[in-house]
């Protein structure tokens, strides 16, 4: 009987587990193994194979039976994912259903999910910009929150080391505000988004329209092949998988790449309980993990952790961990787990129309679209709100069918569409939240989830600072468009929940302080420093860049010195 | 409510008013909805003539060949709510009231010009029945047709990959 159970012991036993196969899991899983460590990696969802598990990527418009819209059943069933843009018949698939894993809105909160490997990695939308020391230095510069204890120039290498493999495209724009990367070719600009660019450089010295930078291969390399990756077909229906391996997934790109090394376990169905942490060594020592389908649960052991399960659901696995040491979660002397959670504010939107370039339109598809880097409050506290807000810009030369009558008339217009007799053009905010110990997320004391798992309460919601925000963007963009001759412009405060902008961050904040945050700079816990969390749990503020690429980075600089530090004997 | 709106469908179905038969109030939800409208309420012959005098046959396929009458009852049943599908449910009693009103005789029993004029007076009644029925079938034929393999392949082509984007080139006159 003992041997058995040695013998058990040593087959649940890793050089290092990773919790999630997601953006940031699969860079775990890849520079973990690529570093020569045996390396488990638990994903709480199915498992979906790159191209043979996107069971829609190949269809055609006319064979979805709904043409793509949803079942009334499906919306009713599911308020909160029914509301995200990326939700439809042909991606019902990769996204968890309302009912599938129960939390409390203690205020509205949409929490979208992707349980399968590769997580949200398979639907995300792609933008990768870098940080700037202005991001970085936001929070002690503005006095909130608490300092971040990396810089740019910590980060940079990291940046160019993931953008190389991950294939990023964009053009090198020289701006101090949004630091260039190895980048594959750019977009194209349309017209009417060049003319805005020119007329908004002239208009203004700080406010720059740049090409959106993308993590898809426009002009693949070497690696990219090799990876079996091919370039973007600009078909434009990215969020159903992608057979070409166009864009950057966990399961085009590092996950696969992981498991050639054949130092990669992949668990799927495994929903991690919580990590265990032993008392004598000071560290953790490994997992405990309910198998989704048989409930049962099984320890699974290493000598380091990485956390990578999704920003709330990292906060939900780390206020799991209780043990005698750390009674209120894994780290947690400071009570500030799952406090300081934040996102972007994606409420506003802004549309005008241009009536330039009437003899010009566009061809063929574009995967990205033009972005305006944060101006306001960049280089000083300018605006009665702090920080401030980037902003998507995109134009559009669309045309119409004229749909009035029936009979042949109809029928001949249906087959006859015009184009607009204007270009139609229009921006997104993404604005920066400020963390605050009110936004929070945390254990219900009785509710539990289909694993017996406690349930979350999230009660995360905006403030004044982006109310006023909201305003100066519909003020600074209509001026801006009004500038450039751009005509009925209209502005629309959604009022949406936070949530849907799928970009909550924080709840394990990194600081220098281990009163006042739960993470050093790297990314490891202060209080258990072979447990790294690399995915948005960690950010100590949220800025405007789309988050993903800086989790990428950052997990590969944390993984980089945890084996480092595992050599040396000192994890 | 369900129950009713079933029977009412069957009832225009076989387009003449019927006394409900004794054994129809043992339905329940349960036992014959099972919370889905009746597709088999639509009847076909009734809607692909509608949709075909929507969209109909000239040079190239009209909506009936392209099969839009059983694109629609699905949408309907699968994607609309309660109110819509009474909507529809009742406007093909409509459509032929509306035809013996005009013509003295049924819907399929008028010709493509009569039906036309049928469906063109629904569309500007005054009764909102009429009006929203003719606008839901409408709506969705011109989906149909618009998506469907024919058009997309033969038509308004759909590029499945266009491995391309060009940010100005000039409108093809």
């Amino acid at each position: 009987m003992s041997n058995l159970n040695i013998d058990s012991i040593k087959n649940q036993t890793y050089d290092a587990i990773v919790i999630g196969s997601g953006i940031s899991g699969g860079w775990a899983a890849k520079e973990l193994t690529g570093k020569g460590l045996r390396t488990l990696v638990l994903e709480r969802g199915r498992e979906v194979k790159h191209v043979t598990d996107y069971p829609t990527t190949t269809k055609m418009p006319w064979e979805f039976e709904h043409r793509n819209q949803l079942k009334k059943e499906v919306v009713d069933a599911n308020p909160v994912v029914s509301k995200c843009y990326a939700f439809y018949e042909g991606t019902e698939q990769f996204f968890v259903k309302d009912a599938e894993h129960p939390y409390v809105q203690e205020k509205p909160f949409d929490w979208i999910r992707g349980y399968q490997t590769g997580g949200k990695s398979l639907m995300w939308a792609r933008q990768t910009q870098r940080w700037s020391d202005f991001d970085f230095e936001g929070p002690a510069r503005d006095g909130f929150a608490v300092d971040w204890p990396i810089r740019y120039a910590d980060i940079a290498p990291w940046y160019s080391y993931v953008e190389k493999f991950a294939g990023i495209s964009g053009n090198k724009d020289g701006l101090a505000s949004l630091p260039d990367g190895e980048f594959l070719t750019p977009h194209e600009m349309n017209c009417v988004e060049k003319y805005f660019s020119q007329e908004t450089a002239k208009n203004y010295k700080d406010r720059h329209i740049i090409m959106g930078r993308a993590a898809h291969l426009t002009n693949p390399k070497q690696i990219h092949y090799d990876q079996g990756r091919a370039s973007c077909q600009n078909r434009t229906i990215c969020e159903r998988g992608c057979p070409y391996g166009g864009y950057f997934s966990s399961n085009s790109s590092t996950l696969p790449w992981a498991a050639k090394t054949g130092k990669m376990t992949l668990r799927p169905h495994s929903v991690v309980h919580s990590i265990i942490f032993d008392e004598k060594k000071n560290k953790a020592t490994g997992v405990r993990v309910i198998d989704a389908n048989t409930k049962q649960m099984t320890e699974y052991y290493a000598r380091i952790i990485f956390v990578n399960a999704a920003a709330i659901n990292t906060n939900l696995v780390l206020l799991n961990s209780t043990s005698h040491r750390f009674p209120n979660g894994l780290g947690n002397d400071n009570d500030l787990l799952g406090k300081y959670v934040a996102f972007h504010n994606y409420r506003a939107t802004i549309n005008a129309e241009y009536e330039g370039f009437l003899d010009s339109t566009t061809d063929g598809r574009r995967p990205n679209s033009a972005y305006i880097p944060r101006f306001r409050n960049l280089v000083k506290q300018e605006t009665d709100f702090l920080r401030g807000y980037a902003s998507g810009f995109n134009a559009g030369r669309y045309q119409h069918e004229d749909r009035n009558g029936m009979g042949e008339d109809l029928k001949n217009n249906l087959l006859n569409p015009t184009y607009n007799n204007v270009w139609s053009v229009g921006s997104h905010m993404m604005g920066e939240t400020i963390p605050k110990a009110s936004n929070f997320v945390a254990l219900d004391k009785t509710l539990v989830d289909p694993w017996g798992i406690p349930q979350l309460r999230i009660n995360v919601d905006y403030d004044d600072n982006d109310v006023k925000m909201t305003k100066d963007f519909f003020e600074q963009l209509s001026e801006m468009y009004t500038k450039a001759g751009f005509k009925n412009i209209r502005t629309n405060d959604t009022n949406r929940t936070p949530g849907l902008d799928i970009h909550e961050m924080g709840g394990a904040r990194m600081g220098k302080d281990p009163k006042t945050s739960m993470l050093n700079k790297w990314n490891a816990l202060h209080n258990c420093k072979n447990v790294f969390v690399t995915d948005g749990a960690s950010m100590t503020s949220t800025s405007t860049q789309n988050p993903s690429l800086t989790y990428m980075a950052m997990t590969a600089r944390s993984a980089d010195y945890a084996v480092k530090e595992m050599r040396k004997g000192d994890l | 409510m369900q129950r009713r709106s079933a029977v009412k469908n069957i009832a225009l179905t076989i387009g003449v008013a019927i006394v409900l038969p004794s054994w129809a109030n043992a339905w329940n939800k349960d036992s014959f909805l099972k919370n889905h409208f009746n597709i088999a309420s639509s009847p076909e012959n009734l809607l692909a003539e509608i949709v075909e005098t929507i969209i109909p046959k000239t040079n190239t396929p009209g909506a009936k060949e392209l099969n839009i009458q059983q694109f629609i009852p699905k949408m309907i049943a699968d994607c609309y709510d309660k109110k819509a599908q009474e909507v529809y449910a009742k406007g093909f009693g409509l459509v032929d009231m509306n035809a013996k009103n005009s013509f003295s005789k049924s819907f399929l029993e008028c010709d493509a010009k009569q039906r036309l004029e049928v469906l063109n007076k629904m569309s500007k009644s005054d009764n909102s029945d009429e009006k929203s029925f003719i606008q839901l079938v409408k709506g969705l034929t011109i989906k149909g047709y618009l998506s469907s393999e024919y058009v997309m392949t033969n038509l308004r082509i759909y590029e499945y990959a266009p491995a391309r984007y060009h940010g100005c080139v000039p409108v093809k006159k």
